[in-house]
């Protein structure tokens, strides 16, 4: 219902994208003593809202040249940590704080949902 | 909401294969005085289905740890062989209570972020009330 607003469809891609990395998160804390793992991550929400919308260029004729975008679902990043005798590269600390931030994000991202609803509410004067 | 109930799945997941862990670390330590014992291990795997990484992770078979067993010097047991000795096992208590630990801290991390997935989808829930 509010998807053509762009504060709301931020404020849910932001949401969805925290969901996203969590599930990444879970997985490389489950696969902590996994022999061969390699952490996978992904990228910051503010990283790829930048990468999507790409450099500040803008085609106003059919002639310019437009950069594709190939932001393409999520990409995965291995870390490059140093991996442990069997080949594993998940440092558990350093999930905890990803998890953290994750969490934090999603909830920045539902606060703002939250309040762009009152905005409405009090713009419809109820 | 598709992604918490992953999430939740793939700590579910390493819930029980550190469980299945400390499950065989303490028959380790139970038949340390067991003759002939081999202590068993066990590590894990990611999960594959349909060729995919799945991101779930199991318990792999165990297997029996091939160091030499230890021998023992007690002439009066039942098992004692020619010169007096007879082949105990090979459990370390101390490996074993180190491996338990850790797999103590692994269960923690994902039990951790159960909470934490479990805590951001009741956030998600709320917004409904509203």
């Amino acid at each position: 219902m509010y998807q053509s607003l762009a504060l709301f469809q931020t404020a849910s891609d932001m949401a969805r994208h925290a969901g996203t990395r969590q599930a990444a998160v879970a997985r490389n804390i489950a696969n902590a003593d996994t022999p061969g793992y390699a952490a996978r991550h992904v990228a910051k929400f503010s990283d790829s809202y930048n990468a999507a919308r790409g450099p500040n260029m803008r085609a106003t004729r059919p002639k310019h040249l437009q950069i594709p975008t190939t932001q393409t679902g999520t990409p995965f990043t291995s870390t490059g940590g140093e991996p442990s005798p069997n080949g594993n590269s998940v440092s558990i600390a350093e999930e905890m704080m990803h998890s953290v931030e994750v969490s934090r994000e999603h909830n920045r991202a539902l606060t703002i949902y939250r309040h762009a609803m009152t905005v409405m509410r009090t713009t419809l004067g109820r | 909401m598709n992604e918490f109930h992953n999430a939740i799945e793939v700590a579910t997941s390493g819930m029980k294969a550190q469980a299945s862990r400390l499950r065989h670390i303490s028959e380790n330590i139970a038949n340390t005085d067991t003759p002939g014992y081999r202590r068993k291990t066990v590590s894990f795997d990611e999960v594959m289905t349909d060729g995919q990484r799945a991101g779930l992770v199991e318990a792999s078979r165990t297997r029996l740890d091939p160091t030499t067993l230890e021998r023992v010097y007690d002439p009066s047991h039942p098992m004692a062989d020619g010169t007096g000795h007879y082949q105990g096992s090979n459990v370390n208590l101390l490996v074993e209570i180190a491996d338990a630990r850790e797999a103590q801290r692994s269960y923690e991390a994902n039990l951790k972020m159960f909470d934490q997935v479990r805590q951001m989808s009741t956030a998600l829930m709320d917004l409904l009330n509203k």
